[in-house]
């Protein structure tokens, strides 16, 4: 049997009571916090003074989550520590973008806006369950002081009073269980403090498998809460329908954030071109729809709600017409880029062939009629070129094979890109770790431009960059295929190099991404980001 | 038995075999004629290209391992225009003798390629040069070249080939007793067990190459 009254007698139990009781309080400083950043900013955005108001504000959501982190660390016993915002880009627009492109920022308003709804919510909560279980169990002693009605039940004796006991007692007995699971769910929100989205290097992916996992704790919660509050109003007045007020606003949150996540599934490619503008589209549509439900609810006359719904459906139209603007634009380049590949591609094969292979049997051809001059006059030399010519074709076999590697190793196509990625670091000598998590395979298309990212990333590490250790990833994140080569070597690779080039125009054709970072001084990070379209 | 897709080097093959005393008892196409003609005419080895109709994959490597698995004395040798030790690793795998994989350059060395095919029918194995030098450089970071001499590096690689002490002596030029006694310093040296046959040897080489 569990011991019912041990979480009683423990601290633990009352720290993380206490902990979350601050949710209100703190709810109301970080709602504020929150409102007047934002307010300051979006105001301000138009002026030059936005660039202050966004770096204090930036400073602002440090501290509170400083404050935070600290209170978590002490109440709930878990080490979060909260890096320090970097240091800025230079100039005016570096510093915007070096504010908005901070994960920890981002990370930590979430947790604020995390702690000013649910944390509220819960706050209030506990405080009620707690505070009426202890009342019932208190009944007996005070109903004669205050004349008290308890579900709509005047209570006027003492046999009634006693009635409610039971239910006060089971309620006090449940608290710390409840109090002890709802500090679980908080002492894992608090990482999002420590590391933003964790230790990938894509945080948009992270945010959304973060998105993922919290959707069910925040529809239980919806309706925990209104349930709850249902049952008290119709325990009480049953009147005037006021559970209204948190069905309907709280609702709004909940339902941008499942829209966030059934709008995509994390595919990074959607995330830049058409993600933003899902969301967009969808928290319009909610936002329009709560101000119709206020409309319904309130006084139903003129319809005002068509004003604020025009002015969303001329931002959402905005948004599509400029990023169908951009697709094209991307489009384009793109396909250019293709053609341009595949035919600088043809190009070096043609020569390849024309200086190698085809020179090498023209001279296995000369040779062979030499020997067949001399096979009577001179036999010995017949043979010297005979095995001249053998050894011709050798080096000829090999080029072929070189170039035939070079269009496309058989090896992938029978085995899959781990063989076939194992197969390359076998013939370089360097100090190379591969991993390759993929759980299945990759279309063709999409195998073969991992195979040569990596490839081409390989080879200037050896070549140019004098690396010592290479590190080749190849994982799969939501439905694209991320491959990374990081070497140690001096860096200063060119982006725009014909080989660099010739592997981003590859990407592009599958509308990819190819991401080239070789400060000087290395090291070079060559990231490529292959959507797997199904 | 040859399993050669293209007329050119189905014939050429043949000819090179029945011109140095073999008995070619059937040359196929394809993969299922392979399987099927090894049950049929049960040769001691057959020569099978990896790539074969219809996929133009691996289609011979399967094919054979399938031959091998039904039949399980047929030595094989299996010849192809590239060779990746993935390949070797999945013929070794059983552990078991009568394997070859060469690249098919090697069949222009008319005398060494049939030294092969011979070792290879009779239980032995041939690993082409190509395969061991990747094995090579990937253990270079593992220090080989630091606990060996230069000439134990050779011998270590045409162990790795498969070959005896002998064919050891005679490539190197050096006489049997003089590979004998580096093949026993370089045993010693990487810790490995003394076998009495030569396959077991290979097998020894490479998990120590892999490791």
């Amino acid at each position: 049997m569990i011991d019912v009254f041990r979480p009683f007698v423990e601290r633990r139990t009352y720290r993380e009571l206490v902990y979350l009781l601050a949710g209100a309080p703190l709810a109301a400083a970080w709602f504020g916090l929150l409102l007047a950043g934002w307010l300051a900013v979006g105001l301000l955005a138009v002026t030059p003074l936005v660039v202050p108001a966004l770096v204090a504000f930036r400073w602002a959501t440090w501290l509170a989550a400083e404050a935070e982190a600290a209170v978590a660390r002490a109440l709930l016993a878990v080490d979060v520590r909260v890096p320090r915002p970097g240091p800025s880009e230079r100039g005016y627009f570096g510093r915007i973008r070096s504010a908005l492109s901070d994960a920890s920022f981002w990370a930590q308003q979430a947790f604020l806006v995390l702690r000013t709804t649910l944390g509220f919510g819960i706050g209030v909560a506990v405080a009620s369950f707690v505070g009426v279980s202890l009342q019932l169990v208190l009944l007996p002693v005070t109903y004669s002081f205050f004349h008290e009605d308890v579900a709509g039940l005047h209570v006027h004796s003492a046999g009634i009073a006693f009635a409610f006991v039971p239910l006060g007692l089971l309620g006090v007995l449940v608290s710390p269980w409840l109090v002890h699971w709802l500090a679980a769910v908080w002492r894992r929100l608090v990482r999002l403090l420590a590391e933003p989205f964790g230790e990938a290097r894509d945080p948009a992916t992270e945010m959304q498998a973060f998105l993922r996992r919290t959707l069910p704790a925040h529809a239980a919660f919806y309706a925990g809460l209104n349930v709850l509050l249902i049952v008290i109003w119709a325990l009480t007045s049953r009147r005037y329908f006021w559970p209204i007020w948190t069905l309907m606003p709280l609702a709004m949150p909940l339902a941008v954030h499942a829209w966030t996540v059934f709008v995509d599934r994390g595919d990074p490619r959607r995330i830049a071109r058409t993600r933003a503008l899902a969301i967009d589209l969808g928290a319009a549509a909610t936002l329009f729809l709560f101000f119709v439900g206020v409309w319904a609810v309130t006084r139903h006359g003129y319809f005002w709600p068509m004003w604020p719904g025009l002015g969303l459906a001329v931002v959402v139209g905005t948004h599509a017409l400029s990023t169908m603007g951009r697709r094209i634009d991307v489009l384009t380049t793109s396909r250019a880029g293709a053609v341009e590949s595949a035919e600088s591609e043809l190009r070096r094969i043609e020569r390849d062939l024309h200086d190698g292979a085809q020179a090498r049997l023209v001279a296995i051809g000369m040779s062979l009629g030499l020997a067949e001059q001399k096979l009577g006059s001179d036999p010995e030399a017949a043979r010297e070129l005979v095995a001249e010519a053998r050894a011709g074709t050798g080096d000829a076999l090999r080029e072929l094979r070189d170039l035939a590697r070079g269009i496309h190793p058989p090896i992938l196509a029978d085995r899959g890109l781990e063989a076939a990625l194992a197969a390359l670091v076998a013939r370089v000598p360097l100090d190379v770790e591969l991993r390759v998590d993929l759980a299945e395979r990759p279309p063709e298309a999409v195998e073969s431009a991992a195979y040569f990212v990596a490839a081409e990333g390989l080879a200037n590490a050896a070549k140019h960059a004098a690396a010592s250790r290479v590190d080749i990833r190849a994982v799969r994140m939501g439905e694209a295929v991320v491959v990374t080569v990081m070497d140690d070597g001096r860096g200063g690779a060119n982006p725009n190099g014909a080989g660099l080039q010739g592997l981003r125009g590859r990407v592009e054709a599958l509308d990819g991404t190819l991401r080239v970072q070789s400060p000087p001084g290395g090291p070079t990070i060559v990231e490529a980001v292959l959507p797997c379209a199904s | 038995m040859i399993a050669e897709d293209l007329a050119l080097l189905r014939d050429g093959l043949t000819r090179l075999l029945r011109d140095n005393g073999f008995d070619v008892v059937a040359a196929v196409v394809d993969g299922d004629a392979l399987v099927h003609s090894v049950m049929l005419e049960e040769p001691d080895i057959a020569i099978v290209d990896v790539r074969l109709p219809p996929t133009f994959r691996d289609e011979g490597l399967r094919a054979a391992l399938e031959a091998r698995r039904l039949r399980p004395q047929t030595a094989i040798l299996i010849v192809s225009q590239y060779v990746e030790h993935a390949y070797a690793d999945e013929l070794l795998a059983d552990g078991r003798g009568g394997v070859g994989y060469l690249l098919k350059d090697r069949i222009m060395d008319v005398d060494d390629f049939v030294a092969a095919v011979r070792r290879v029918a009779e239980g032995g194995t041939a690993l082409d040069p190509e395969v061991v030098a990747q094995l090579f450089t990937q253990r270079r970071h593992g220090g080989l070249s630091d606990r060996l001499t230069a000439r134990e590096l050779e011998v270590l690689a045409l162990m790795a080939e498969g070959r005896s002490n002998a064919a050891i002596g005679e490539a190197l030029v050096i006489t049997v007793g003089a590979v004998e006694k580096h093949v026993a310093s370089i045993l010693q040296k990487l810790e490995l067990a003394p076998s009495d046959s030569d396959h077991r040897r290979v097998l020894a080489v490479l998990e120590y190459l892999k490791s």
